[in-house]
């Protein structure tokens, strides 16, 4: 999952995912029903709009404050191929890679609604090849990539146990 | 180039040499804490896995705080479930009434100085108190704290914070992170660590050093770190903890930022309603009519705490219209308060008094509900719009010895203008 292609999707600066994408105030309704209306009240219709291979682009702070780990499973129900933001809250960040979902800290400036995104994670680079925007990003440590790639932090342990993915120091 | 002390905590976890901001690395965990809103899903998870992959099980205490006691069928069902599985595996257990998990796990003697503590909530901050590295996780992580005993943590830049003098009677820690959440915003040490350091710190007991580590987590901040000193040291060592292996900053780490606070001429600060960053000195908004006062919490339920209530409401009633509510963070601290005889003063003032846990915080247990324009004044940590259960009510957050002072007059008050409001324990 190194190379990630999907057009972008776009929703505001501190957007909370336990507001907007989970059911810690709709109790009683489920992942699949949430996401359905995920973010309706911050970007109305982004859910019934969303495709599968899609990649969020946010504004800053995505994630802010509590987070629960169900947003990013409805996430993964939705199709969210990676998220880009300028930052993202501390919680939901760590929350989204231990669930095997990429996120990215990069600047979000002249991306629009169905622009086209290549994401190397390896590389570090976030690019709109239509618009010749290419942006260089921190590469994800190995130990992170791995994790991703493995589906999230359990399943990751599951296959190295000992946290050793080799090559690069973890 | 020198460390902070976040740098150095996750240096020593993850190999030894000490660690650089921005660096991601994989460090072993000295202990762990699920508490009950979080431990449904996750212990079914593991229970899937199987028991053969838990060996550091025993270092993960599992705490029933959030739902004490439980309001429902389905937090009475994961008590039990929570219960069969420290039976099943050996992991500490801190049950209903025990208290919050921020605070047991410290009485417990579960950490020390210099060591790395991680808990399924943001106000694990609380431990830097005890210069050890605590931050907030999710239920995954801990699964994987049982499973290989570490985590992956991003190393985070530290904004160094400094405290000129000790605080005037009838000010305490809370006034001090009201006055950073003011200056910050909240969220506004979002990914970073806290260093509180200066002659304010040493000069504060213990109880006032955790509400400083605590709150932090509303500054968005991963940990807040102080330093070790006698006063870490005594108290961690009649508390069982291991041997303290304190860290100290670098004289030339380098810091995101540096913020000097004249902490000797501050005044009582609160947060009015649903933003913790909207503060103000308490004088300013003196005389807003208040008709809940609540004690507790892990930010401010500590026996420093109940002992100010007391000493400023001794011999005397609430307000007319108050209703006052008095949580203690833990057994041992409830204890304490009964032994000093500080509930027979609160309860013959007016208060009630309710079993140790996280209690008054949230609307969780479903019994602090205010009414429609009521206007709570709390000593909790949060007062997002309807944090009570009531959307058309208002939280407003100030330190204990403010909320006992207003639960007396009626009416924001400044502790340092009635009698009593200037109680400090002896150093």
């Amino acid at each position: 999952m190194n190379i990630i292609k999907g057009c972008a999707r776009i929703i505001g600066d501190e957007v909370s995912t336990d507001i907007h994408c989970s059911s810690k105030y709709l109790p009683g309704k489920d992942a699949a029903y949430i996401a359905t209306v995920a973010f309706e009240q911050v970007a109305p219709g982004f859910a019934k709009a969303f495709n599968k291979g899609d990649v969020i682009v946010a504004g800053k702070n995505f994630g802010i404050n509590s987070s629960r780990e169900q947003a990013v499973h409805v996430m993964h129900r939705m199709g969210v191929a990676a998220i880009i933001a300028p930052s993202f809250g501390r919680q939901f960040y760590r929350n989204a890679i231990n669930n095997g979902m990429p996120v990215i800290e990069c600047d979000i400036s002249g991306i629009v609604a169905g622009d086209p995104l290549e994401i190397d994670l390896a590389a570090g680079r976030i690019a709109v090849p239509a618009k010749n925007i290419t942006r260089a990003v921190p590469p994800l440590p190995a130990t992170v990539r791995t994790l991703l790639e493995a589906g999230g932090l359990i399943p990751f342990l599951q296959k190295h146990p000992d946290w050793n993915v080799g090559g690069e120091a973890a | 180039m020198g460390h902070t002390i976040a740098e150095k905590i996750l240096g020593q976890h993850a190999g030894g040499r000490p660690a650089n901001a921005g660096e991601i690395v994989v460090a072993d965990v000295d202990f762990a804490m699920i508490h009950d809103a979080r431990a449904g899903n996750a212990l079914k998870m593991i229970e899937k896995l199987g028991a053969k992959s838990l060996p550091h099980v025993k270092r993960v205490a599992l705490v029933l705080d959030h739902y004490s006691p439980p309001p429902n069928m389905e937090a009475a069902n994961t008590h039990v479930a929570m219960r069969a599985f420290a039976d099943k595996y050996g992991s500490p257990l801190y049950d209903v009434g025990d208290g919050i998990c921020h605070q047991v796990l410290p009485e417990g003697g579960h950490l020390t100085c210099g060591d790395l503590v991680v808990g399924t909530d943001t106000h694990s901050t609380t431990y830097g108190a005890f210069n050890a590295f605590g931050t907030g996780v999710e239920g995954t992580d801990v699964s994987a704290v049982m499973m290989t005993g570490k985590l992956w943590f991003r190393v985070p830049e530290t904004i160094r914070i400094e405290l000129n003098g000790p605080l005037q009677p009838g000010v305490w820690a809370k006034d001090v992170t009201l006055t950073m959440l003011g200056k910050l915003g909240a969220e506004g040490a979002n990914y970073r660590a806290l260093e509180y350091c200066g002659s304010g710190v040493s000069a504060m007991a213990i109880d006032d050093r955790m509400t400083l580590s605590n709150h932090a987590a509303e500054l968005g901040a991963k940990a807040a770190l102080l330093e070790a000193d006698e006063k870490t040291f005594a108290w961690l060592k009649a508390h069982g903890a291991a041997a303290p292996k304190p860290v100290k900053a670098d004289a030339d780490a380098v810091y995101a930022q540096r913020i000097v606070i004249d902490t000797a001429t501050l005044a009582p600060q609160v947060a009015r309603q649903h933003n913790i960053d909207d503060v103000v000195p308490v004088p300013d908004v003196a005389g807003k009519k208040i008709q809940v006062a609540l004690i507790g919490t892990c930010t401010n339920g500590r026996l420093d705490d109940i002992r100010q209530a007391a000493a400023i409401l001794k011999g005397k009633k609430l307000a007319k219209g108050v209703r006052m509510i008095i949580t203690p963070a833990s057994r041992a601290i409830y204890l304490s308060a009964m032994r000093e005889g500080l509930f027979e003063i609160l309860t013959a003032a007016g208060a009630s008094v309710e079993a140790a846990g996280c209690g008054t915080c949230v609307n969780i247990t479903g019994h602090y509900i205010a009414a429609d324009d009521q206007v709570v004044i709390s000593s909790a940590n949060r007062n997002f719009k309807g944090r009570l259960g009531n959307p058309k009510s208002e939280i407003w957050i100030g330190s204990a010895a403010t909320v006992a002072a207003s639960a007396l007059t009626g009416v924001v008050t400044d502790a340092r203008t009635v009698a009593g409001g200037d109680w400090r324990a002896a150093a």
